[in-house]
């Protein structure tokens, strides 16, 4: 039997890492491991975590890293890349983080275009804190914050994030919306979306959809189901704005 | 400064003729650096128009600042005879970040009978901020004076000064202001004309007037250089305190 | 150190130019804003000669943003700053708890308005706890409170340097007055007064290769236990009260042999100086104590001063109604002497508002 392998730019004295069983988080961050192992690029990039589950990752990469506020990762990548504009910023959140407390944040670094590799990991739901309802919480799903189902009459429908980022970033952006059931793909969408920040394209934003069995109560077939037959129906998942229009297909 | 002055230039400039009512009105609009003292040249030459008996508008443009504006002080002027032309302090109750309003009267401020006198306040549009008054095309005697005051840092050296006036657009004449506030001296009024009086020389813009504080009066020649010195008295430290 | 003023020399300018050159010759890398009165010239003039000396600039969505830049440009190891007023102040305690925890060497400038809420845009010193103890720490920070043009520019060049050297967040609080004022000062590069810059470092992007010449540097700024976070906060505590007699300034005068002692900070000490002066030229036996920094506070030098003067009365006089009288009492706690009060949240103070109360309680 084959030895699992790591990405050699995670960072092993952090290993086993701690997130549930079943959680997407892991799967995000090997492709990303991966990728920026084969970009080669390990020494320049800066790792930047919200508040949230994606804290877990604070230690994760054999990365130059930090931590903020929850929603604040976004300025506080900014400030280095305006700062160091030679460095490799990456940007790691979730959906609250990214499209509800820190919202203004990311909508206004896209559309400054700001040369950003932004990470969001959707999870329809606040993870850490104890399973409430998020931006992203599907119509009818129960959280511990809407016990009888998301009512969209009264809270509004899931944030599509991608759809309005694409709508705010100019050409020389990368928007997209991968997901962990499709390994390969999101490894090729987080490739892109490096790629366009070295080459000083502009904004790059990759939505990943991802597990929560534990705040989901869904056991591992249940999980899957979710992830693929609700959720990949509700946001559709692809590139939505490549550069120049010349992305990788 | 008198009106036959200004006719003699106009007519000179161009060949222009004008009427008898526009040759008799006297209309400057003051621009300048932030804090160059826009406000206190446009008050001193309103009230020394008035003093000579004549009709003054005396228009507040500053659309950046809400301190050191004419606000606070426009009752006192008014009282002088002026008609001032800006908000009061009780205009404004209740807007706090008042700065960016412009007063309605303030851009028909050319249609006034008699003078007008126009304080622009600062901005990186210099003479551009003329645009929001209408008439000024229509107004052939107006002169755009901007106010240089050579211990401010960006007017500092005659690299800086053509620097700056070259960005402002239309300049008609120059005021020179040089001064230090509480510790002016002769010396430092003296040494920074003269840099402004050498640049614009260089630059071919007439210094229309140096402005000197009072308490200097009877201190300094009264003409420098072959240009008037006009001393003024200080109402803007009132605009704040 | 990049030349920025040549050869000093004297300038008539508002505080927040003062402000704006003091950071440019200081060598500040970048400033990140979001425009708010009374501070807006500071950006204004900040964005006009920064091309000319290679400096940045970024206007953010908000005052969170502005912090949080700031924040992420001194851990890349670039000196950057913000200036802010007001609800802007209260905003960006979010961030300021932020350098506080992180130990971030930011630098912040804070022209004070009337408060509560959108209060004016003009004037206070209503922010004197917002900046001391903001957020939700513990006052971990360096505050000094400038009275003229020269000290904003002083204490600025000073600030970079305390910041980068100790690592604590740097505050320099004005008012609106200060920023809009215009008086002379002396610009300078600080090498010709023989002020030696601290050269910023990197927290983050270190250079070489991780795992052959370094660890990688993982920056933390939340932990899992009460013991851990714990362990830090008595740490920097140590730290910061070691750091203080160095850190300390104030101005003292007329204290000894005096019947009462006026205590004021920032631009009102002007004008209890003033009164001060006055009051003895009328025979009254008046002191004058200011601290500089409001964070460290001269407590012990306050409570020298009391003990040396004999004085029975304290006259605390502020453009806030109470903020400076509860941090100055809180610093001398155990002292005796009676406490009298000039309160006047939001407008400035005049020399003759403090005679009058002097003479009204003497």
């Amino acid at each position: 039997m084959a030895t699992p392998t790591v990405p050699k730019s995670w960072y092993l004295p952090t290993k086993p890492h701690k997130f549930c069983p079943g959680c997407g988080h892991g799967i995000v961050l090997k492709a990303l491991g991966e990728v920026i192992d084969e970009m080669g690029i390990q020494d320049q990039t800066i790792f930047g975590c919200d508040i949230g589950c994606s804290l877990l990752s604070w230690n994760f990469f054999a990365c130059d890293s930090t931590q903020t506020h929850h929603g604040r990762t976004t300025p506080v990548m900014t400030g280095i890349k305006r700062a160091r504009p030679e460095l490799l910023c990456i940007g790691y959140m979730g959906d609250g983080g990214g499209y509800s407390i820190g919202s203004q944040h990311l909508l206004n670094a896209a559309v400054r275009n700001e040369k950003l590799t932004l990470v969001l990991v959707n999870n329809t739901n606040y993870g850490m804190t104890g399973g409430q309802m998020a931006p992203t919480t599907l119509p009818g799903q129960k959280t511990e914050t809407s016990p009888f189902g998301r009512n969209p009459e009264q809270t509004g429908y899931p944030t599509m994030g991608p759809e309005f980022i694409a709508q705010l970033t100019p050409d020389s952006a990368y928007v997209a919306r991968g997901t962990v059931s499709k390994y390969k793909q999101l490894k090729k969408y987080l490739r892109s979306a490096l790629r366009n920040q070295m080459e000083g394209n502009g904004f790059s934003f990759v939505e990943v959809l991802s597990t929560c069995p534990t705040n989901w109560r869904t056991n591992a077939s249940q999980t899957w189901n979710f992830l693929e037959d609700e959720m990949e129906k509700y946001f559709p998942v692809g590139e939505l704005k490549t550069p120049f229009g010349k992305g990788e297909k | 400064m008198h009106t036959d002055d200004i006719t003699l230039e106009i007519v000179c400039s161009g060949g222009v003729s004008f009427t008898k009512e526009l040759q008799a009105r006297i209309a400057e609009a003051y621009i300048g650096e932030y804090a160059s003292g826009k406000s206190e040249l446009s008050i001193n030459r309103a009230l020394e128009l008035r003093k000579q008996g004549r009709r003054v508008n005396l228009v507040d443009l500053d659309t950046v600042e809400p301190f050191y504006t004419l606000r606070p002080i426009k009752k006192m002027l008014e009282e002088q005879g002026l008609n001032v032309i800006a908000f009061s302090k009780e205009d404004t109750f209740g807007l706090g970040e008042t700065g960016a309003m412009l007063n309605p009267q303030a851009r028909w401020a050319l249609l006034n009978e008699g003078d007008v006198i126009l304080d622009i306040g600062y901005g990186v549009y210099g003479a551009q901020t003329l645009n929001l008054v209408e008439g000024i095309d229509q107004t052939p005697e107006l002169k755009v004076l901007v106010v240089l005051n050579a211990s401010r840092p960006l007017t500092n050296s005659p690299a800086r000064i053509k620097g700056y006036l070259s960005e402002l657009g239309r300049v008609d004449g120059i005021v020179a202001n040089t001064h230090m506030g509480d510790d002016t001296t002769i010396d430092i009024i003296s040494a920074g004309n003269q840099m402004i009086i050498e640049t614009a020389r260089e630059m071919q813009i007439p210094v229309k007037y140096f402005a000197v504080d009072k308490k200097f009066e009877g201190l300094m020649p009264t003409e420098q250089l072959n240009v008037p010195v006009k001393y003024i008295q200080r109402y803007m430290p009132m605009a704040i305190w | 150190m990049q030349r920025v003023i040549g050869e000093s020399k004297r300038s008539f300018v508002t505080g927040n130019e003062a402000a704006a050159w003091a950071c440019m010759a200081a060598g500040a890398d970048i400033m990140f804003g979001y425009p708010i009165t009374p501070q807006n010239e500071i950006m204004h003039y900040w964005t006009r000669i920064a091309p000319q000396f290679e400096r940045e600039f970024l206007q953010t969505e908000d005052e969170l943003s502005a912090g949080f830049t700031v924040c992420g440009a001194v851990q890349s190891g670039k000196k950057a700053f913000t200036a802010t007023a007001g609800p802007g102040n209260v905003l960006m305690q979010e961030p300021f708890g932020m350098a506080e925890a992180m130990r971030l060497p930011i630098v912040g400038i804070i022209q004070q308005r009337g408060g509560p809420s959108s209060g004016t845009v003009i004037y206070s010193q209503q922010e004197v706890t917002l900046t001391t103890f903001g957020g939700n720490g513990e006052g971990h920070r360096i505050v000094y409170s400038t009275a003229t043009h020269q000290e904003i520019y002083d204490y600025i060049v000073k600030g970079f340097n305390v910041a980068w050297k100790h690592r604590f967040p740097v505050f320099i609080l004005g008012d609106g007055y200060q920023a809009k004022m215009r008086e002379p000062l002396e610009m300078y590069d600080p090498q010709d007064k023989g002020i030696e810059m601290v050269e910023p470092y990197p927290l983050l992007g270190l250079g070489g290769k991780i795992g052959t010449d370094r660890e990688p540097s993982h920056l933390c700024n939340i932990y899992s236990l009460e013991e851990e976070l714990y362990e830090v906060v008595l740490k920097f505590a140590a730290e910061y009260e070691a750091l203080a007699p160095q850190i300390i300034e104030y101005e003292e005068r007329e204290c000894d042999q005096s019947d009462i002692i006026i205590l004021a900070h920032g631009v009102v000490s002007r004008a209890a100086d003033d009164a001060v002066k006055a009051l003895r030229a009328q025979g009254i036996k008046a002191g004058y104590f200011r601290p500089i920094t409001l964070r460290p506070f001269p407590q012990q030098q306050l409570r020298d001063a009391i003990a040396r003067s004999g004085a029975k009365k304290m006259l605390i006089a502020e453009s806030a109604y109470g903020q400076f009288d509860r941090l100055v009492k809180q610093e001398i706690y155990g002292e005796t002497i009676s406490i009298e009060n000039l309160f006047m949240p939001g407008v400035g103070i005049i020399e003759n508002d403090i005679i009058n109360k002097v003479k009204s309680i003497l």
